[in-house]
């Protein structure tokens, strides 16, 4: 089996999980008096999520500052008051790190996975009055890519993130701490790995004749300006980036985006105009004259998709993923408790207890009308859960009073549940849970079904 | 059940205090019914706007009443209140009426008058227990808190709002009939941080609109609510409530 046909194979593999996203989705936010527009769609019944891979815990574990940051990065009360009441935080779109390439949100969007930072509905007062929605990026390897947002306007990435919080989401002035933590958090994201890069981005190992035929190309300077070639800004040696802006006449001057895992961040261009690679080709071809023949388009697009894979894209979502997160956020009230830190623990409380009312959701209730089995375990697992948010609660409260002594053992308690009782209560209860796909199908198709008749008159 | 070592006179308040919650019970449901009685009636009338103002009617009955439906009456509150893609119940003849605008409600209309009839029905009799009581609070209270960013339980018909508003007076007439007197003579200040927790509560759903209900805020009263009132169990003789029906 040569590595094209793996590479071929991998491919289908992940167009499969796209399919199944796609299949899994198509349930945007609908019915009267919704916080966001009608027919939003954030994709958060997805049951295959990215993976996400921290540069710190290849050698040891996360610090307080990358846990907290994940925690701020994933908690809607550090933005305004339309994305609160909305339960947007930054991971909505950016999920596990990686754009939502789902998102859409009607005049705020023009396709999924694109999103106008400047429009009118979480600060008017930045709305320019245009519909200019910018392509939801991946945060992988966000440290190696400066500069930061589509135009690369922000040379530091503590600048860029405050502008999102406050100007873009009309967000509270955070705290120099918490800015701090997101940046670690957001700099700890790494790329996943892909062995077929070897040093200096060159393709290693396995490598087909089509994607070396590309390889060249793509170092080949282009017949009308021989100064410009691909790898000119995709500087393979520099995670395929130049750090600069360019016209590549697609309106304007835009910085070059990384190659890096870019089988999984489509759609691209600033805009995200273009759904694959060979749309990007072609368009090169066309904007800079290349004369491309169709072997060389299919050879570049062999090449790029080499260079943009990585291992284990996406995880299945389950109790256990849901947990590590949880478990992780944790440290940060290990942290914040016995230091008093009652802004952290308020933080950490609200965070971590919607992620637990959202996990419990997951485990339907005895009315829910599309499940049936597992009555008793499903209500032991919402019960199990319902008490850690109360659990949590009574922490918040104890700081907040200065009781840390009740706080401290409240912490203990909560710790012991989610070490042991919590995770075998959800194992257990499992198999009726909307993790099952049969479930998850048959719940989303019910809800489906309930609100397609709110479009029959319509 | 009461447990062990509780004074007699505390019970024996408790007891009589869930019996005065009785009527507010057979009012509520008793408004249910009525109400689904006449969008039955509209509705084999053709007279969707008719249908649609009984049905929010019956609904404001049933969401008053959820304190008890919930511990005392599960198997009911499933087929009532059963949710989303249900073959009767409210949820049902909501999707029909202010869903696809049709008033063929009738099959599922008569099935919930059957239903809340039953119930009415049993009211009188059923043998209504301080904790079962405080247990539906405490479990109400917490549902309260969960997120409507998604337009909530009934976000067809957009009168989620109305629901939680109904829901949260229901929390303050059982606890105000039945717990607050014993509590305050058990701790005084415990009483009164459980009344401005519902008196809070009620502030934040006075808002003009579901998206202008302040969720965070919300979420934090209804937890707070929730810990005062465990804590509260104990100080009334009773045993700590379960988030979940059928959990003990």
């Amino acid at each position: 089996m040569n590595s094209s046909w793996l590479r071929l194979a991998a491919l289908a593999s992940g167009l499969l999980v796209v399919a199944s996203l796609g299949r899994a989705l198509a349930f945007p936010v609908d019915g009267n008096q919704t916080v966001l527009p009608t027919r939003t769609e954030l994709n958060e019944d997805a049951l295959e999520k990215p993976r996400e891979v921290f540069q710190s815990e290849r050698a040891g574990v996360k610090s307080y500052m990358v846990n907290l940051g994940d925690l701020a990065f994933n908690s809607p009360s550090i933005l305004g008051d339309v994305a609160r009441q909305a339960g947007v935080s930054c991971g909505t779109c950016h999920v596990n790190g990686v754009g939502n390439a789902k998102f859409f949100m009607p005049k705020m969007s023009t396709r999924p996975g694109n999103f106008d930072v400047t429009g009118p509905l979480f600060n008017p007062k930045a709305n320019n009055l245009v519909l200019d929605p910018v392509r939801i990026p991946s945060l992988r390897g966000a440290r190696y890519l400066a500069p930061y947002g589509s135009d690369g306007r922000s040379a530091s990435l503590r600048d860029f993130i405050r502008n999102v919080i406050v100007n873009e989401f009309a967000g509270p002035e955070p705290s120099p701490a918490i800015i701090d933590a997101i940046v670690a958090y957001v700099q700890d994201i790494d790329f996943l790995p892909n062995p077929t890069l070897g040093p200096g981005g060159r393709l290693a190992g396995n490598v087909s004749q089509s994607e070396r035929r590309g390889e060249a190309l793509f170092s080949k300077p282009f017949p009308h300006d021989p100064g410009l070639s691909c790898a000119a800004c995709h500087a393979p040696s520099a995670a395929f980036v130049d750090h600069q802006q360019h016209d590549v006449g697609s309106g304007g001057l835009f910085k070059t985006p990384t190659l890096r895992n870019a089988d999984f961040n489509a759609p691209y261009f600033h805009d995200g105009r273009f759904d694959s690679f060979d749309q990007v080709v072609d368009h090169f071809d066309s904007a800079f004259d290349l004369a491309l023949s169709p072997q060389d388009k299919r050879d570049l697009v062999a090449y790029l998709t080499a260079v943009g894979d990585g291992v284990q894209p996406y995880e299945r979502d389950g109790a256990g993923a849901t947990l590590k997160e949880i478990n992780d956020f944790n440290l940060v009230l290990a942290t914040a408790i016995p230091s008093g830190d009652k802004a952290i623990v308020a933080l950490a409380v609200d965070t971590i207890g919607q992620e637990l009312r959202e996990l419990t959701e997951r485990y339907p209730d005895r009315k829910n009308t599309s499940v049936s089995g597992g009555a008793q375990q499903r209500v032991m697992a919402r019960n199990s859960l319902k008490e850690l948010v109360l659990t949590l609660r009574r922490i918040d409260i104890a700081v907040t009073e200065g009781r840390s002594a009740d706080a401290a053992t409240e912490f203990r308690n909560y710790r012991y549940l989610m070490a042991a009782a919590i995770p075998a209560l959800l194992a257990g209860a499992e198999p009726w849970s909307l993790f099952n796909q049969d479930v998850h199908d048959q719940h989303y198709a019910a809800l489906r079904q309930v609100m397609q008749s709110k479009h029959l008159s319509h | 059940m009461m447990l062990s070592g509780v004074p007699y006179a505390s019970a024996g308040v408790l007891d009589e205090g869930a019996e005065r919650y009785r009527p507010y019970m057979i009012e509520g449901i008793g408004s249910a019914l009525a109400g689904a009685q006449a969008l039955r009636e509209r509705a084999a009338a053709g007279d969707l706007a008719g249908a649609k103002k009984a049905w929010i009617s019956a609904r404001a009955g049933w969401e008053r009443s959820e304190v008890f439906t919930t511990g005392f009456v599960p198997e009911l509150d499933a087929k009532i209140d059963a949710w989303p893609n249900a073959d009767s119940g409210f949820h049902a003849v909501e999707a029909k009426l202010f869903g696809a605008g049709q008033t063929d409600v009738d099959k599922d209309a008569a099935a919930l008058v059957e239903h809340l009839n039953d119930l009415h029905v049993k009211l009188k009799d059923m043998q209504l227990t301080p904790q079962g009581l405080l247990d539906g609070t405490v479990r109400l209270a917490y549902e309260v808190g969960e997120s409507k960013a998604d337009g909530g339980e009934s976000r067809i018909s957009g009168t989620s709002l109305d629901d939680m508003r109904n829901n949260i007076a229901g929390i303050d007439f059982a606890y105000h009939t039945i717990f607050s007197a014993p509590l305050n003579t058990a701790d005084g200040k415990l009483d009164e941080m459980v009344t401005t927790r519902i008196e809070l509560l009620e502030a934040i759903v006075a808002a003009p609109d579901l998206p202008h209900v302040d969720i965070p805020r919300l979420r934090r009263a209804s937890e707070e609510l929730v810990v005062a009132l465990q804590i509260a169990s104990a100080k009334l003789g009773l045993q700590r409530p379960t988030l979940e029906a059928q959990a003990r």
